[in-house]
């Protein structure tokens, strides 16, 4: 392990990190025909956005380790060689979940089924797909839905399922079925599910945000350059 | 004495808990009893934190977390999960290397028998 951060960076900020721990990994790798990290390119030029964030680098490409001489007297001896990212498990800045810098997502849901889209989305939502995940922090990314009056159920379930609410007072509860609620307000269907599967509370709430609903095929944040979102689910698909 | 003490211990706490000794000892004494028993705590969730991290990364390269696992413990890879977060965050290329270690060490299990479907009803239109 040592010998693939070494190469991989120039100067390796890694190269602090113990190869005690390596050592043992060394020997099955050399003992092994093919070496798949030594075959890597080495001057591969590569985005600081390969985990999908802005604004975090990768280090290995950047120098961030070396604190010029000039101002080695505001450090500490502990951090002259750059924070040490080994010890201390990465907790995000307030510059890596700027809300300007997040992707932002578009899925069509048409004949899609509802649970499984909802599923994607929220795990896209609250982050779970990134390396950079942070229960306590907002790194996901917005996804836009658009057709949402076309989404899927499987069964009998657009008969049958019933949306509930109430108003507060007693006897004020108001219950109506998918179909009936699809004609009235579709956006809320997808709103309730993806709500559903977010975490409840102040941060959830605030996630619920990044997920924007629209009826029809038309949505209004094309100056976002929203991408596909990729789904992973083979039976999201509704089966015809 | 003891009384400043307490009080002093109980900055940041809201309403009277703060500034009022009988409530704050209270309060103080079992924000002390959370911190003895989140020290412990600490270790489980950072651990948990990790794993989670691991699996996102892994998944980006399509390995779940269960089989990247396996495939370093077969290799003997003793690298903990620490530090395997650390580097699917700031290391990528080198992660994505222990992922085709671990993948060729273990490509995943191909014999998974998943429960059988539920009779297929017909989908309503």
């Amino acid at each position: 392990m040592a010998i693939l951060c070494a190469l991989a960076a120039s100067s390796s900020p890694s190269a602090i990190f113990a190869p005690a721990n390596c050592n043992p990994s060394v020997s099955p790798l050399s003992s092994k025909g093919s070496v798949a990290g030594l075959s890597f390119p080495l001057s591969k030029p590569v985005a600081a956005t390969v985990v999908g964030q802005r604004g975090f680098a990768v280090r290995c490409q950047k120098d961030l380790s070396v604190v010029p001489l000039d101002q080695r007297w505001m450090f500490e001896e502990s951090e002259v060689d750059g924070p040490d990212i080994w010890n201390n498990t990465w907790y995000p800045k307030a510059r890596d979940h700027v809300n300007t810098d997040k992707q932002w997502y578009i899925v069509d849901a048409t004949d899609k089924i509802l649970g499984r889209l909802a599923s994607t989305i929220a795990i896209y939502i609250r982050g779970k797909n990134l390396a950079t995940y942070t229960p306590s922090v907002d790194m996901g990314a917005f996804v836009i839905v658009v057709n949402a009056e076309k989404v899927a159920v499987s069964g009998k379930k657009r008969t049958q399922k019933l949306y509930r609410r109430h108003s507060g007072r007693p006897g004020g509860m108001k219950v109506e079925t998918f179909d009936q609620l699809q004609q009235r307000i579709p956006e809320r269907i997808i709103e309730h599910a993806v709500r559903g599967m977010l975490p409840k509370g102040r941060l959830g709430r605030a996630l619920f945000n990044h997920l924007k609903v629209y009826k029809g095929p038309e949505h209004p944040h094309d100056a976002q350059k929203p991408i596909e979102l990729p789904i992973r689910d083979k039976r999201i698909q509704k089966q015809t | 004495m003891n009384k400043a003490k307490v009080l002093k211990l109980a900055k940041g706490f809201r309403g009277r808990a703060k500034n009022c000794i009988r409530i704050a000892r209270e309060r103080v004494e079992k924000a002390l009893q959370y911190s003895y028993r989140d020290r412990r705590n600490k270790k489980r969730d950072m651990r948990s934190l990790w794993i989670q991290r691991i699996n996102a990364g892994t998944r980006i390269h399509s390995v779940n977390y269960g089989n990247f696992t396996h495939g370093l413990m077969k290799e003997n890879i003793q690298l903990n999960r620490k530090v395997l977060s650390e580097l699917s965050m700031h290391e990528p290329h080198s992660f994505k290397a222990l992922v085709d270690i671990s993948r060729n060490a273990f490509p995943g299990n191909k014999n998974v028998v998943h429960a059988p479907r539920k009779v297929a009803v017909p989908l309503s239109v």
